[in-house]
């Protein structure tokens, strides 16, 4: 009895996995993945810009992934699944605890599915916006000097890591954010956050700085 | 200082919860400017709001114009950042009138 069974779920998982490589994107798949592994507890991937209280924000678990597909570089959700080390030095929003770098691990093969999944995710507000990463002085005077956005983003400065603790590090950016997304969150935050704890800095200055300013960031290292 | 309860008690306005929100990564949830963002390479200290010699020097314009403009406004550090695109003209009248009980001044 026992035998055969074990036979028979041996024989379906051999199925299945052998289903799984040959067509990596079955329909849905990694949507179903997502749900199953339970991601949907503290990501939301449906709707907008919908938390727009400081009490909708503080109940969020995770950060929202309904436009991963415009946000990340290919490759990196992937890449960062498989070794999800921390992004955010304290834990989801506490001003207290740090982030433990606990976050569900995945196979490659699953990551792989969901990340599929993840990219399909966009915002209509993300364009084309010919934002070269460059490592572009006058964009860098604005982060350091007129913004001093590192007091909340840790940055790589010749080899040392410096930097607030509030924001998610800006360490490894380039292989991370899409130019054309950080362009769009720092002109038009509330596409995405209508309230978060970083400032808006769009209207600040002008829109060319802020491109400039986009240059450098997508640059990180 | 009276009318920094008013406004707290009569508005929708929950200060001390932007304040927590906004204001403590920095300056601390007390106020005592020892937020997780005060790090030792920064180049100034958040200031402690529960600091009457500090705060003292301020009068209420320089308060409002320091939130909505930033550290640059009253000569500072852009450490301090421009919260006039991100809050509501009443959410900073009610900051400024926190800041005023925080320091008793
Ligand atoms: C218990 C809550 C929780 C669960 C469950 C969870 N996540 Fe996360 N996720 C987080 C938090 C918190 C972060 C931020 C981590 C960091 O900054 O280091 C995160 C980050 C991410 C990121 C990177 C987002 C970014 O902005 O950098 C992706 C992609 C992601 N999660 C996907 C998943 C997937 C896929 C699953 C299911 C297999 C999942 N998460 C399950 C809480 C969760
Ligand atoms: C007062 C602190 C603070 C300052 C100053 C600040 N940020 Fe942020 N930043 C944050 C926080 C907090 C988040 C995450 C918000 C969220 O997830 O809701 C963030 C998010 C970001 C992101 C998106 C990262 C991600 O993974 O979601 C970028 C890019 C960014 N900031 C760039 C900047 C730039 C450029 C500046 C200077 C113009 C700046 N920040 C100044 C606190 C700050
Ligand atoms: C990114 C960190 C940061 C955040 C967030 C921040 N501050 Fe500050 N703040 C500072 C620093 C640093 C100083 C001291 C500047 C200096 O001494 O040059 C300061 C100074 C001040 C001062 C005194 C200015 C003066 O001229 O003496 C006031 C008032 C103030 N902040 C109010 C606030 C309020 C209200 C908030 C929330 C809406 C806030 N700050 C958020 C970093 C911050």
């Amino acid at each position: 009895m026992r035998l055969t069974y074990l036979n028979i779920s041996f024989l379906i998982s051999l199925l299945a996995t052998v289903l799984f490589f040959s067509s990596p994107v079955l329909a849905g798949g990694g949507e179903a993945f997502f749900n199953k592994k339970g991601c949907l507890e503290c990501h939301r991937v449906t709707g907008g810009p919908d938390e727009t209280t400081i009490e909708a924000v503080l109940e969020k678990k995770g950060p929202e992934l309904w436009y991963a597909g415009s946000k990340f570089r290919p490759g990196f959700i992937a890449r960062w699944l498989t070794d999800p080390k921390p992004i955010r030095p304290m834990a989801y929003y506490s001003l207290t605890e740090k982030n433990k770098g606990d976050h569900v691990r995945l196979v490659p093969a699953e990551a792989l599915e969901i990340a599929a999944y993840l990219m399909t995710l966009k915002s209509a507000t993300v364009k084309p916006s010919g934002i070269r990463p460059h490592m572009n002085i006058k964009g860098k005077k604005v982060f350091g000097k007129e913004f001093s956005c590192y007091a909340c983003h840790k940055i790589k400065n010749r080899k040392k890591v410096l930097g607030g603790l509030s924001g998610p590090s800006l360490v490894g950016t380039r292989a991370r954010l899409n130019p054309d997304w950080i362009y769009a969150y720092l002109t038009n935050p509330r596409a995405f956050r209508p309230v978060m704890d970083m400032p808006v800095f769009a209207g600040l200055v002008s829109p060319k700085k802020i491109s400039h300013l986009a240059e450098y960031v997508s640059s990180l290292e | 200082m009276l009318s920094g309860f008013l406004t707290v008690e009569a508005g929708t306005i929950n200060v001390k919860q932007i304040y927590r929100f906004y204001c403590a990564q920095c300056h601390g949830t007390e106020g005592r400017g020892d937020g997780i963002n005060d790090r030792p390479e920064m180049p100034v200290s958040p200031r402690d709001h529960t600091s009457r010699a500090e705060m003292s020097k301020l009068t209420d314009e320089e308060i409002l114009d320091v939130i909505n403009n930033g550290g640059e406004a009253t000569g500072k550090s852009t450490v301090m950042p421009a919260f006039g695109k991100t809050l509501k003209v009443e959410e900073v009248e009610a900051l400024k009138a926190y800041l005023r009980e925080l320091c008793d001044c």
